[in-house]
């Protein structure tokens, strides 16, 4: 009796929700699936009344594209270099913050600051601290006009200046500057999660500890994530999600070319594929689309397994 | 029983999917007509209201209020909306989303390959039936002109300028030219006249030109180009040889050994430190030209945007320019027969259901880019070059292009320079395509000059690197 | 719990753990303050670059290597950005909109959320696992049929195309979820005990002991009326019902029609500050938490 009557309850309470998902979430995601089938669909010739074909055209061209491997694995790495780290940096930041009590309103606040940034500032803050204005005179000897702060800082150490994103730059030098650019604009809103996570713990389990003497790292790894852990995983799992779409942030750094000069390409993305795509191929695009979802899904459904099992609610 | 649940629920999802595409997809061709003249022309009794998406900041759209004021003393009855939708890209993204539901505006700043773009959607409309019709209007003035354009008025159009509108392989009329800019030379006047050097016309003039001012400066990086694409896109017509074409089956036809020889010649400047471009060097090469010929790397000449005259000179040094800029037409193959890319915004009328939209839309269209008041207060606001060739005899304008100089005139030298050489400027093809056929000569440019290939392999490696930009402009077109 | 163990404790014991614990946590604090100090740092610089930015002329804006403190400090670009927007309309619309949307996505947010964390019933995890699954696709992807449905509709030029589109958001859902996940499940049997019904029980106890996240959501939510530049852009034509993005975007550009830089910093500076007046107001809730009890990690 008390089922039932919770079932068309459960149901009434989603029923906003759902109902917009549908018009505006689902009926896109099946018209997509629709132009994946038909061959090599583009919505300008559509309009004007050209009929496609139904079959896996689009499917078989995302995937005989040459640079379709260097995009898969472009966005395997930066998930897999970006998630963790900037997941355990925010942890501990927010741990930090929430143990503090003088300074901890003003260093909020700071924290806070990025979301109010323009996200132009934040590109060229990039530029500043890893470009290389640097042009070949000939001579055979590379000459370097002019670094970027880091390169200042490496100098100031006696180190070399290393070429991080112009002509010539190598290909992980690429990568640490995108992982840096990645987990550092992701920073501020796993804080914030986490954070508000926190202050949702029960603080009895603190006090017991503190009275129990246990140490430190002992109730960060034994109270503070387990409590924490439906955060982490969700801070986790929205992680992979972005990071498997990634796409502008690359644009930020290299521009439309994807790719240091001389390189394009290089480091291009699933969703730079997808949105190369977007405006003429649309029936690619899609089928592109479909493909990356079956990875995100095919992980998140790992990862929910892998969470559930450590999850502690 | 539960299964049977379960299968009666995917059924019913399933039809009711199914239900929802075929009512969605049904709505077909959302194209309005083709344009057919009214019997009896324009109807000036009539309200009509045009809106016009363009990209002009604040102080270029003083100048359209204005001139729309003027329009309506002629035509009471139009009302014209108008409106920044954002950069270039903003408005073809916007515009093609708007045509899938048939919201298109009625006149729109456009680049080619914009235009390429709405026409798959056979949205555009051709101007051939208007530009040639001799039916007459009679404005609210009493004066009585024909629809069209006169024979006068078609002449008086920068050739280069007008051709563009015909560029789309069929041989219609798509687009009307509005303002313009060009590639020129910049270079540094002091410097020059100090070392008694000669501008150059050519590309070989320029070659032995780089050498010396190696010799006087070894530190420098004589010539600065910013823009990779229009060097190869210029030299292919400057050469003659094949670039791209909107016919047939195969629009690509860059890769042939004309076009990897200069690009091998221009590779081995680059490598003796003659030449950067703009993505080489990772900012405008205006930067290069600008900086002080003390610091290493400095260039003293630069190609790039008439537009962009104003960031080709260098900061004044208490209270005076540090050295003058001279402005020239870009070197050529043969000085004689000089070809200079034509950029900036064409006008371009989508289709209506209501032929007096259309008829509406052309005569301001026709108004903007025959009007010589019009054309002339543009120009000086802008910076770019008016379209038509009787602009020059505007006693305003006159004046203005009289004040041209390196310095403080800096824009006028460059639309004065623009203007003179009103013979050279080419169009390239416009296709599905194009745009794309654009970004991948400019890679192959970056790529070519970047690489470090022993001298033995350069030829198989350039015609790889050529191979590989074909493959991806194909590739991206859907071939 | 912790009075049980309060019993068994010695009170000796409890001196010595309290002595080397203070000397511990004085040594924590310290590296702790280092930790944060530094990622403080790191963290404010794009905004410094900001402010510097809307600061410099335009020139020295795009010198290839940028300077980090301008050369003349222009303030006259504060000013041009007050005149050259039509900053009060925007400000309004995207008040406007910034605020309804937020308290109807609350809404809808912590409905679902409680359903999908407490409430038992049929298809409910494979619901969810379907909710998860609409954020797997490049959200582009959407727009020419959302266009295409809102058109149909006739919600052109409206506050409603604004809002409505983009009201449920399954991030937040399932950010809210996890949040109620993680208040023990004993006191909602409790509450059904006694009685109390499911609305009653979410806003006496879910919502109050939910709240930091709640505040989270808003903050972000209403960063996005703030940012959102392509769909307002799409579906309004009418310049009266522009957002603060879109305005800014286009209103500052100079005489070739380049965009002005600074000018436009200068404008984002000016529109970011009532945002930031907004979370110094919420953070009080977001750090009720630290203030109730003294609780060291």
């Amino acid at each position: 009796m008390v089922e039932s009557k919770h079932r068309w309850k459960a149901w009434l309470y989603l029923a906003p929700a759902i109902i917009l998902l549908l018009i505006f979430t689902v009926w896109p995601i099946i018209n997509t699936l629709h132009m994946s089938v038909q061959e090599g669909y583009n919505q300008s010739l559509a309009v004007a009344g050209h009929e496609f074909e139904y079959g896996f055209g689009n499917f078989e061209r995302v995937i005989e594209y040459d640079n379709f491997i260097t995009c898969l694995k472009n966005t395997m790495i930066l998930c897999v270099l970006t998630v963790p780290l900037s997941t355990i940096l925010a942890l501990v930041i927010a741990v930090c913050l929430n143990s503090i009590k003088p300074l901890s309103r003003f260093l909020q606040t700071i924290y806070f600051l990025p979301y109010v940034t323009n996200s132009i500032a934040i590109g060229m803050v990039f530029a500043a601290m890893f470009n290389i204005v640097g042009n070949n005179i000939g001579n055979e000897n590379e000459l370097i006009t002019t670094a970027g702060i880091i390169n200042n800082v490496i100098e100031f150490f006696g180190g070399d200046p290393v070429n991080w994103i112009n002509a010539g730059s190598s290909y992980w030098a690429n990568i640490t500057v995108m992982t840096i650019y990645i987990v550092w604009n992701a920073l501020p809103f796993k804080i914030l999660i986490l954070l508000g996570g926190l202050q949702s713990v029960n603080k009895q389990y603190y006090d017991a500890a503190k009275v129990d003497g246990t140490s430190r790292f002992r109730v960060f790894t034994k109270i503070t994530v387990p409590l924490l852990s439906p955060m982490i995983a969700y801070v986790v799992i929205t992680g992979f999600i972005g990071g498997f779409k990634e796409y502008s942030s690359i644009v930020g750094i290299f521009g439309e070319k994807m790719g240091p000069t001389g390189a394009d390409g290089s480091l291009n993305t699933m969703v730079g594929f997808i949105y190369n795509a977007i405006e003429s191929q649309q029936g690619t695009a899609s089928a592109a689309a479909l493909i990356l979802f079956g990875i995100i899904f095919i992980v998140t459904m790992i990862n929910l397994y892998v969470s559930k099992k450590k999850t502690h609610y | 029983m539960k299964f049977r649940k379960i299968l009666v629920s995917v059924l019913l999802v399933v039809a009711m999917l199914t239900s929802m595409l075929s009512l969605f997809s049904c709505g077909g061709n959302k194209v309005a007509p083709e344009f057919k003249m009214p019997e009896n022309g324009f109807d000036i009794s009539k309200k009509v209201t045009i809106t016009f998406y363009h990209t002009m900041g604040a102080n270029l759209r003083e100048v359209l209020d204005a001139y729309i004021v003027e329009f309506n003393k002629l035509y009471p009855n139009i009302k014209i909306e108008h409106k920044q939708v954002g950069g270039y890209d903003d408005v073809r993204k916007t515009i093609s989303t708007e045509i899938t539901v048939g919201d298109q505006p009625n006149i729109a700043y456009c680049y080619p390959d914009h235009v390429a773009l709405y026409n798959m959607s056979k949205a555009v409309q051709t101007l051939d039936v208007l530009m040639n019709s001799d039916k007459t209007v009679k404005d609210a003035l009493g004066n009585e002109t024909i629809i069209g354009l006169t024979q006068e008025q078609k002449d008086d159009f920068i050739k280069g300028y007008y051709e563009e509108g015909m560029q789309y392989g069929d041989g219609k009329m798509y687009t009307l030219p509005l303002s313009k800019s060009t590639e020129v030379l910049y270079y540094n006047k002091t410097f020059f006249d100090e070392h008694n050097l000669q501008v150059p016309k050519t590309w070989d003039e320029l070659e032995a030109l780089c050498a010396k001012i190696k010799e006087i400066d070894p530190d420098c990086i004589p010539l600065g180009y910013d823009s990779e694409a229009n060097w190869f896109i210029t030299m292919c017509e400057q050469l003659g040889s094949d670039y791209t074409t909107a016919n047939g089956d195969n629009n690509f036809i860059f890769n042939n050994e004309t076009n990897r020889n200069f690009v091998k010649r221009f590779r081995e400047w680059y490598k003796l430190g003659y030449v950067t471009t703009q993505e080489i060097h990772g900012a405008y090469t205006s930067s290069l030209f600008t900086m002080a010929a003390t610091e290493k790397g400095n260039s003293y000449m630069s190609i790039g945007s008439s537009a962009g005259a104003t960031h080709q000179r260098p900061a004044k040094v208490n209270g005076a320019y540090p050295f003058e800029v001279g402005i020239a037409t870009v070197p050529q193959m043969d000085a004689n027969n000089p070809k200079v890319i034509s950029q900036g915004p064409s006008l371009c009328i989508f289709k209506k259901s209501n032929p007096q939209e259309v008829l509406a839309s052309w005569l301001f269209v026709k108004y903007l880019t025959t009007k010589v008041e019009f054309q002339a207060e543009f120009s000086m606001a802008s910076g770019y070059i008016p379209v038509i060739k009787s602009v020059k005899e505007n006693p305003i304008y006159a004046d203005y292009l009289n004040k041209a100089d390196g310095g403080d005139f800096i824009t006028t030298l460059s639309v004065k320079v623009g203007l003179e050489q009103e013979n050279a400027y080419y169009t390239s093809p416009a296709f599905n395509g194009s745009s794309v056929a654009r970004d991948q000569v400019g890679y192959l440019i970056q790529r070519c000059f970047v690489a470090t290939w022993k001298d033995s392999e350069v030829d198989a490696k350039i015609k790889a690197e050529f191979d590989k930009a074909v493959k991806e402009c194909k590739y991206q077109i859907g071939k | 719990m912790a009075d049980n163990m309060n019993v068994t404790l010695q009170e000796k014991d409890l001196k010595k753990v309290g002595v080397a614990q203070r000397i511990s946590g004085v040594f924590a604090k310290i590296l702790c303050y280092a930790f944060l100090f530094l990622i403080a740092i790191i963290v404010l610089f794009p905004f410094y670059w900001m402010i510097i930015s809307s600061l410099k002329t335009l020139a020295e804006y795009k010198l290839p290597v940028p300077t980090l403190f301008p050369k003349e400090i222009v303030w006259h670009n504060y000013v041009e950005a007050f005149d050259a927007a039509n900053l009060g309309t925007l400000f309004k619309n995207t008040v406007i909109v910034g605020i309804v949307s937020t308290i109807l996505s609350l809404i809808i947010t912590v409905l679902s959320a409680f359903a999908f964390a407490r409430l038992e019933f049929k298809g409910k995890n494979a619901l969810f696992a379907a909710l998860l699954a609409t954020m797997m696709i490049p959200g582009e992807l959407f727009t020419i049929t959302n266009y295409q449905t809102v058109s149909m509709f006739n919600w052109k030029d409206t506050y409603t195309v604004l809002i409505v589109p983009f009201l449920v958001s399954v991030f937040y859902i399932y950010l809210l979820r996890q949040n109620f996940l993680q208040i023990p499940n004993e006191l909602y049997l409790a509450a059904k005990v006694d009685g109390t019904s499911d609305i009653k029980y979410l806003w006496k106890v879910m919502i109050p002991l939910a709240l930091p996240t709640l505040i989270s959501i808003t903050i972000l939510k209403m960063m996005g009326a703030w940012n959102s530049y392509m769909w307002p852009k799409l579906v309004t034509s009418n310049p009266n019902m522009e957002l603060i993005t879109n305005g800014l975007r286009n209103a500052y550009s100079d005489v070739s029609g380049e965009t002005n830089f600074p000018v436009q910093m200068a404008a984002v500076a000016i529109v970011s500050a009532p945002l930031f007046l907004v979370f110094l107001f919420l953070r009080k809730y977001i750090m009720k938490g630290v203030s109730r009890s003294g609780i060291k990690g």
